[in-house]
């Protein structure tokens, strides 16, 4: 998977896959990942920058995430809480998390809301 | 599901625990049995390599996710099985240097794809690890050994730390701040080798700089604010920053010629500040290396304000004002306060676990027809 930023839930709520019945849409997936935090900042991952991709097919949710830093352990526990958070969704059939650090991680990568929580100024 | 290699590593990792701490009743001339007078000699690597470095080191393993990698816990648990069977020093030896010469590889292979500051930083720690074994093996006193088991420690933490201050808006001026705490550290480290008594003050003023540094500079004075496991782990790292910047006074003022004060400039680090950021962290740590889930309770406040309040009195009472039974009484609650890290944690795990049997995501099987329609639909817009 090619890394690209995932949507904006509010701007972009497309719909990318689905069973009868139970659509899928990407907001939905974006919402459930805000939902996974980095317990060190208080962050979620998503204003973090560190979910490169999500995509949805055949009910199989596949998540290309990062860490800030490739000595960081945390990938599996956010692995573990990206899966916990997605199979909730209707629809999920299965999580696949990929962790890359290619490219590596930069705070560029942060939203606006993420800076503001960890008190950047200007 | 739980990693039984990362659990089996990290068993080696408690047990080494166990063992350092029954070797601290031993100093602190508690009337252990006979048999355990060798861990009372073995207590700092212990405790250092065996119980910190094992963790440490798995926790960089399961970052690289590389086999070879494990051999750096495995080869740390290891020594320090053979420290507590009392094997001769050679092969306890041997398995520490090699383990600390793995660890120093992983910064390579992280130094390949990410050239940083901070991953630098720990890769100097890593090099204090073997040259701590070594000086060791060489049948250096603990004296001399010391000073390169707090740079392993100290180094790591501070590396780490540096990483995530990235996330808070870090000047390039900051950064040389940073550097220059790190150089007259580690050159105070380094000058032990020659000149043990200027090496330590000289160690003291670096350690009293990265302190302020990190005390200026760390997320954790914002995300302080924040609740639950977040303010946590804050709490417990602004604490020990409070203990490091002691540790570096004490460094300065006593050199190496520490005398009563000695307990006192190392389990300042030791206890206040490494063994704190150890609980802050565990509820992250644990979890990402066992792939267990370790939730947050506010419980663990006891351990943390037991270990600090043991140092203080330990170090107050006992070191400062020179009494004996305050001295022991400190030390012991530092031992019950890690005790109770282990338990109260392993208690956490269970429980959530129990918890999450009855509650596992609905995960559904999609009948035949359902699988056609999801092919039909779009990947992705």
């Amino acid at each position: 998977m090619r890394p690209e930023p995932v949507p904006d839930a509010a701007t972009e709520p497309m719909s990318v896959s689905g069973l009868l019945g139970m659509p899928v849409d990407l907001g939905a997936i974006n919402e459930a990942l805000r939902t996974v935090i980095d317990p060190e900042l208080g962050v979620n991952i998503v204003d973090l920058g560190l979910v490169y991709d999500a995509r949805v097919t055949d009910g199989r949710a596949q998540i290309l995430i990062t860490t800030t830093t490739p000595a960081c352990p945390l990938g599996p526990y956010l692995t573990d809480g990206i899966r916990w958070a997605l199979l909730k969704l209707d629809g999920i059939l299965d999580v696949d998390v990929e962790v890359t650090h290619d490219p590596l991680w930069s705070p560029d990568l942060m939203s606006d809301s993420a800076r503001q929580q960890l008190g950047w100024r200007g | 599901m739980i990693d039984r290699r990362s659990l089996a590593l990290l068993s080696l990792g408690g047990l080494s625990l166990l063992a350092g701490l029954t070797g601290a009743l031993v100093l602190l001339g508690l009337g252990m049995p006979t048999a355990t007078t060798h861990l009372g000699t073995a207590h700092g690597l212990l405790m250092v390599l065996g119980f910190l470095g094992t963790m440490i080191a798995l926790e960089r393993a399961v970052a690289l996710g590389r086999t070879w990698a494990y051999l750096a816990p495995l080869g740390s648990g290891l020594g320090a099985v053979a420290l507590l069977l009392g094997a001769p020093p050679t092969v306890a030896g041997a398995l520490l240097v090699a383990a600390g010469i793995v660890l120093v590889s992983m910064y390579v292979a992280f130094d390949r794809i990410e050239a940083a500051l901070h991953i630098r930083t720990q890769a100097v720690a890593a090099i204090a690890w073997p040259v701590a074994a070594l000086l060791w093996l060489a049948g250096r006193p603990v004296s001399a050994v010391v000073p390169w088991l707090v740079a392993f420690l100290v180094l790591i933490i501070a590396g780490e730390r540096l990483e995530l201050s990235r996330m808070g808006q870090l000047a390039s001026r900051a950064r040389l701040g940073f550097i220059g705490a790190g150089a007259v550290f580690s050159a105070g480290v380094v000058l032990t080798l020659l000149l043990p008594d200027a090496g330590v003050r000289v160690a003291g003023l670096g350690l009293v700089a990265l302190a302020g540094w990190l005390a200026s500079h760390d997320l954790a004075r914002r995300t302080v604010r924040m609740g639950g496991v977040t303010r946590f782990i804050a709490i417990c790292l602004l604490i020990g920053y409070a203990w490091l910047a002691l540790a570096g006074v004490l460094w300065i003022g006593f050199g190496s010629t520490g005398g009563a004060a000695y307990d006192a400039m190392l389990h300042a680090i030791f206890l206040g500040f490494v063994i704190s950021m150890v609980f802050g962290h565990a509820p992250v740590i644990i979890p990402a290396v066992l792939r267990v889930p370790l939730p947050y309770h506010s419980r663990f406040y006891l351990h943390l304000g037991l270990l600090h309040a043991g140092l203080l009195l330990r170090i107050a009472g006992g070191d400062l004002l020179g009494s004996h039974v305050l001295w022991q009484l400190g030390s012991v609650l530092n031992v019950i306060a890690l005790l109770l890290f282990v338990v109260s944690s392993a208690a956490a795990v269970l429980q959530e676990l129990y918890q999450r049997r009855g509650s596992q995501p609905r995960r559904a099987i999609p009948t035949a027809l359902q699988r056609e329609a999801v092919r039909s639909t779009e990947h992705r817009s």
